[in-house]
């Protein structure tokens, strides 16, 4: 297996282990001030709604990004650590990943659309599903670009 | 010349992407504050509630993330003004500058609006206090939250807290988007 740009991509999987870590929340360390004023609920403050009904909680405390901002982070880091493994199917039409991409985040608007609107009643699960959907789907577009197998 | 050479010259012969970090910076830093405004606001005007979010928040759920996109756009400009591929890394540097410049923006633009608006802030915290107040929270929980909300508010006000928040998150994801936006609006090498 032939590796290209290696610091890249270590670079992105350390930060996007970063950016996870950051939006589990002040739960996943027990910490004791209260959640809306900890320091990960402020870094994501202009970036996600943060609705504690919305988000998933751990240790009493929501956490930092609503459930679906979490499914697209992680979502795009597990991407990211499969894609090692995914270059082995050998996809060389990466426009077909993109069609994807838009088709899911597409169906992402349309979830958020029909629960605004009172049309269905979305969950935490589908919510996280949905986004984790998104964020892997846009990890496989990278597919080729960091390994080859020969 | 051998190929690491040639690849730093074609690097230096590239055009310069300042233009298109500074739009996508100003356009994107002007969308993340004036929906911060708009929340700002709608939370001053609405009747206490008790809850910790206000209803209008869920407006929101349209807008998650919608700062992380500034790096796309200005890899979409700077490969429509020149017409040129993108490499990755390149990507991911022309995303990590417009993140800075988005964090910038929205801390300039707060900074003059404490010009415009002197009692926000205040206003605001009165507005979080009443809605703590409206809370079944047990009363020594409640002063707490109250205690920690309010002074948290106030450091907020401070360029180097705002800065603090605002850089990492916004440099992260815009570095992703960038990188996306490499592949996606670059065009193809040979």
């Amino acid at each position: 297996m032939q590796i290209r740009q290696p610091i890249l991509y270590a670079s992105i999987l350390l930060l996007v282990f970063v950016v996870v870590l950051v939006a589990m929340g002040g739960g996943l360390f027990n910490q004791s001030t209260p959640w809306p004023v900890q320091w990960q609920h402020q870094s994501f403050n202009s970036l996600c709604h943060q609705i504690a009904d919305r988000s998933f909680w751990i240790s009493g405390q929501p956490m930092a990004v609503c459930s679906r901002c979490m499914g697209i982070y992680s979502g795009f880091a597990l991407g990211w650590v499969l894609l090692p493994m995914l270059s082995l199917m050998k996809i060389t039409r990466v426009a077909y990943i993109k069609k994807i991409v838009v088709f899911v985040l597409l169906f992402n608007l349309i979830d958020a659309a029909g629960n605004f609107f009172g049309l269905w009643q979305n969950t935490l699960v589908s919510r996280t599903v949905l986004g984790g959907m998104l964020g892997s789907s846009t990890a496989l577009i990278f597919i080729g670009d960091f390994f080859q197998h020969n | 010349m051998d190929e690491v050479a040639e690849q730093q010259a074609e690097q230096n012969n590239q055009p310069p992407y300042w233009t298109s970090v500074g739009i996508a910076g100003l356009i994107f830093g002007i969308i993340v504050f004036a929906l911060s405004l708009v929340t700002s606001y709608a939370m001053i005007n609405s009747e206490p509630t008790g809850s910790l979010f206000s209803p209008v928040q869920l407006l929101g759920v349209f807008v998650c993330l919608v700062g992380a996109f500034g790096g796309m756009l200005a890899i979409w400009h700077y490969a429509n003004e020149y017409d040129i591929s993108i490499k990755l890394g390149k990507g991911a540097l022309i995303g990590l500058f417009t993140g800075i410049c988005i964090a910038l923006v929205t801390v300039v633009f707060n900074q003059i609006w404490q010009f415009i608006d002197p009692d926000m802030t205040q206003k605001l915290i009165d507005s979080t206090i009443a809605n703590f107040e409206a809370s079944e929270l047990p009363d020594d929980t409640k002063q707490q939250m109250i205690d920690s909300t309010v002074q948290s508010m106030r450091d907020q006000n401070s360029i180097g807290t705002q800065l603090l928040y605002n850089l990492p998150m916004y440099g992260i994801l815009n570095v992703l988007t960038g990188m996306i936006g490499a592949k996606v609006f670059g065009k193809k090498e040979g």
